[in-house]
């Protein structure tokens, strides 16, 4: 965004030869530019981690006296999950509008898996409460195998685009789940909301720093 | 003179300015002609002059094709297009001194 001359108004300054300093300029310039086609991490992470470290929050600090969450904590908490769900899918298919091909579609494959992923859990969740669970059971169920999805399709998503910090905290979630599970309730809230958003936050602070560098 | 080692295709403003953002998008990826233009504040007629003269150089690949009726046009880097503008790198590297 420095000197640029005009370009459109003369097409013969647009086919002047730059000189090699400012043709690396413009390489660099257009690589920052051709960034918005492809989704942020920092975003992305930055809004789950806020939505887990609320809606969780939320939740241990209704649940601390009597282990179940108040309704108001639970609508928050799911809320925000949808809230996150449909922001993901806009900002998404806005940054990827007009790009197609093999690894367009390798993304949008990936992308999938995630509601299936969510939709499985449900799932489950539902059929352990109509095979008699308790609600601390379905509830432990619950945290543990939606920590798992995310952390299972983060790891699929860091050996996709060769990325090590995704694939890091895809290692990190699948375990805050199990961790969570192993606390038992109302402790499995707060490792859900420290732990599994506060780990995101991070994530998307370090993925952050490193687009900068 | 320098100019003589860098690839004449790619070393004009705008030429360079489409191959650079073609070659940072994935590998295997195309984007279509607005998105493109859009990336590049360039007039629809002054991209497709540019493009010409680089699918002559067998360095973009352009295909035609229908989202449901709408007639679309999309746009990628050939394997030798992405080559070149390797090299192209390498040489404005090189004459800055650059011996990495």
């Amino acid at each position: 965004m420095t000197t640029e001359q005009p370009r459109d108004a003369s097409p013969a300054g647009a086919d002047e030869a730059p000189d090699p300093a400012d043709a690396l300029a413009i390489i660099a310039a257009q690589r920052a530019r051709a960034e918005g086609t492809r989704p942020s991490s920092t975003w992305i992470f930055g809004l789950w981690g806020i939505a887990w470290l609320v809606g969780y929050g939320a939740m241990w600090l209704t649940a601390r006296d009597d282990r179940r969450p108040s309704v108001l904590a639970v609508v928050v908490a799911i809320g925000l999950g949808l809230v996150a769900v449909t922001l993901t899918i806009v900002h998404v298919l806005r940054r990827t509008h007009g790009i197609a091909g093999a690894g367009a579609r390798q993304g949008a494959l990936y992308g999938w898996a995630w509601p299936i992923g969510f939709a499985a859990q449900s799932l489950i969740v539902a059929g352990l409460g109509r095979a008699g669970a308790s609600d601390e059971v379905t509830g432990l169920a619950a945290n543990a195998i939606a920590a798992l999805v995310v952390g299972l399709l983060y790891l699929a998503g860091g050996l996709l685009w060769q990325d090590t910090p995704m694939y890091v905290i895809g290692g990190w979630m699948a375990l805050v789940g199990a961790a969570a599970a192993l606390t038992g309730l109302p402790g499995s809230y707060l490792v859900m909301a420290l732990a599994g958003g506060g780990g995101m936050l991070v994530l998307g602070l370090v993925s952050r720093l490193r687009s900068r560098a | 003179m320098p100019d003589e080692q860098l690839d004449p295709v790619i070393h004009a403003q705008a030429r360079l300015r489409v191959v650079a953002t073609l070659a940072s998008l994935g590998a295997r990826d195309r984007i279509s002609f607005p998105r493109l233009q859009k990336l590049l504040d360039m007039t629809a007629g002054n991209l497709s002059t540019h493009l010409r003269r680089l699918e002559e150089a067998d360095y973009v690949q352009i295909t035609k094709t229908h989202e449901g009726r709408t007639p679309a046009t999309y746009v990628e880097l050939t394997l030798a297009g992405r080559l070149a503008f390797e090299r192209y790198t390498q040489s404005l590297r090189a004459l800055l001194g650059g011996t990495s």
